[in-house]
């Protein structure tokens, strides 16, 4: 029998999550468990190599808290589009302390997540050739842990990507079970690679749902219980960000961001205001407001059934 | 609502001209910001036809309910054909050579087309930092055909990025096929606020047509080289009733991207 793996916020951060570990947060936008984040910057997680492929607010707040001593992303932005203020000050004025940065394009983030997904030595692509990232054909000044060979097969240069394997994984989903059989729907960028490319993973749901549920739709589902060490139960977890039949964006949030946190004193206050000063995701939806939350929620766009069959008996019926 | 008797602006002429690109049919490979808008204009026009597909793992039904602010807006999940990882479109459309144009922005174009969006200054210690690649170094990798779209600025055209971001053609056609980059791929065409440009046999920017309140000497003045000019170089058609009709009050009617409302500047944020 499958064991219940629930645990509150707090608890599971401090269980799983530890100074010095590689941490995926996951979500290609949708899907940021930026609740998680929030508790990884209270319980001032140190040392941290932060693996983000699209790193958007939530990445920059644990920049700018000084928990991240290395950054693995294709990109770190605020979508307006404009500076995310944290990791631009991490990287031309080294504050809060100097950051070590590993960067890939968004596909060859996959490959290397997939790598680690599938413990290969490496994946060839053809993608990053040329590029300030090849340090054999540009004088860059990046430094990575690629390599440039000619295939085996055509002869042709290709670019050998290793893989990223993670200590511990995060991710938001719509719902789960008590178990860790999480689903989640909507665009999933790298996720169910960079998932399973993680030794550990914290499943933080909307809701949380019987097993039946899961068994009814199982296509939807992230990651074998097997593979999952907690599951949260978080409402609106991702909030600034969106998820799917649950809440819009919340857009004017990201201008309100890039104005509070353009010097490192706003940033400070702003953290007080939104993280320190709340103790968990109910404090920071009461700051947020009832009439906010409620603006974000969607109109219901639903699926019609699909019937997977089912099947009790084997077909007793012979060719003639 | 935005009155259609008004002229264009540089960067509606920008969009236009950018838009007409687009074949009918093809897939696109469709990055933030101005490729969004020029991608469903063109899909609001001449090109219903058009597959577009952002790197997230979206490929649009129709043209979404309200304009997408960036390529993973939540509006895709009720105006997509297809969810799923960024592996069903940058990796089995566009680097399994599926994809006919990839569409980028950018912070600044060079001589051959090599985008910089990751950093001014040495990467080491850099002056000004962007948020880097995302796809674009995908897109510019792997795409038959890379249209880049962006204000002109003169800052925006240095001679040489500081940086490769996205490969364009290096210091030229045969550079980038050395890189080991295939040679059916590579930037066709940079469509700026001032005018358009192709890329001739060396791989090098060519002014082809400018717009028509621009003179050529303004689009020289616009680049930090010493810029070729198309010997059949001529002005851009401006747009028409339609076309204009269309992208104001069709496709970006709230002034999202024409107005720059997304960036709630002029309002007080209040959260």
């Amino acid at each position: 029998m499958a064991q219940e793996k629930l645990l509150s916020m707090s608890d599971a951060i401090e269980r799983y999550v530890h100074d010095g570990d590689t941490l995926y947060l996951g979500g290609f936008i949708h899907h940021d468990p930026f609740a998680a984040a929030h508790e990884i910057i209270r319980q001032r997680k140190k040392n941290l190599t932060l693996s983000k492929c699209a790193g958007l607010l939530s990445v920059d707040q644990m920049i700018g808290a000084g928990l991240i001593k290395h950054l693995i992303t294709a990109f770190t932005w605020n979508p307006l589009p404009t500076t995310a203020h944290c990791f631009v000050r991490a990287l031309t004025k080294e504050v809060p302390h100097r950051m070590e940065i590993e960067e890939y394009s968004i596909l060859a983030l996959n490959l290397a997540y997939f790598a680690g997904a599938l413990n290969l030595p490496y994946v060839a692509t053809k993608t990053l050739l040329g590029s300030g990232f090849d340090w054999e054909q540009t004088d860059s000044g990046v430094k990575n842990r690629l390599r440039f060979e000619k295939s085996p097969f055509t002869g042709e240069r290709v670019c050998l990507i290793p893989p990223i394997k993670h200590d511990v994984g995060i991710i938001q989903a719509q719902r789960s079970d008590p178990y860790g059989n999480a689903q989640a729907w909507g665009m999933l960028g790298e996720v169910q690679y960079a998932l399973q490319s993680c030794e550990k993973v914290i499943i933080c749901a909307e809701e949380i749902v019987d097993t039946d549920v899961v068994m009814r739709d199982p296509n939807r589902t992230l990651v074998p219980t097997f593979r999952v060490s907690a599951v949260v139960e978080e409402p609106w977890g991702s909030h600034p960000g969106p998820m799917a039949g649950y809440y819009d964006m919340d857009w004017p949030y990201n201008a309100y961001y890039e104005k509070e946190t353009r010097t490192e004193e706003l940033f400070e206050n702003f953290m007080k205001k939104w993280v320190f000063g709340t103790r968990d995701r109910k404090d920071y939806l009461n700051l947020v407001g009832e009439e906010r939350l409620k603006a974000l929620r969607p109109e219901r766009y639903e699926p019609d059934p699909v019937s997977y069959g089912k099947l009790t008996r084997h077909l007793g019926v012979p060719y003639a | 609502m935005p009155d259609t008797k008004e002229k264009e602006t540089p960067i509606e002429q920008m969009i236009v001209s950018a838009a007409r690109l687009i074949t009918d049919g093809s897939v696109l490979m469709v990055g933030t910001q101005w490729p969004i808008i020029v991608s469903l204009l063109a899909k609001s026009l001449h090109a219903p036809g058009v597959t577009i597909c952002y790197e997230g793992g979206v490929i649009l039904a129709k043209v979404p309910d309200r304009i997408p602010l960036f390529t993973a807006d939540p509006v895709i999940n009720s105006s997509s054909a297809l969810l799923g990882n960024s592996f069903d479109t940058l990796g089995m459309i566009l680097h399994g050579g599926r994809a006919d144009m990839a569409l980028l922005s950018a912070a600044s174009v060079d001589r051959y087309g090599n985008i910089n969006t990751t950093c001014i200054g040495d990467y080491r210690s850099p002056k000004i930092r962007f948020g880097g690649s995302g796809g674009a170094c995908d897109f510019g990798s792997l795409a038959p055909k890379t249209v880049i779209i962006l204000e002109h600025d003169r800052r925006r055209f240095p001679e040489q990025v500081d940086f490769i971001t996205t490969p364009g053609y290096l210091k030229g056609k045969d550079v980038r096929m050395r890189a080991g980059l295939r040679p059916d791929t590579g930037p066709y065409a940079v469509v700026t606020s001032l005018g358009l440009f192709h890329f001739d046999e060396q791989g090098e920017m060519v002014l082809r047509a400018h717009n028509p309140d621009v003179s050529i000497k303004e689009v020289k003045d616009g680049v930090q080289w010493d810029l070729k000019i198309h010997r059949d170089v001529r002005p851009l058609d401006p747009p028409s009733k339609k076309e204009l009709r269309v992208l104001r009050e069709q496709v970006d009617p709230d002034g999202m991207y024409l107005r720059d409302a997304r960036r709630f500047d002029e309002k007080e944020v209040a959260v």
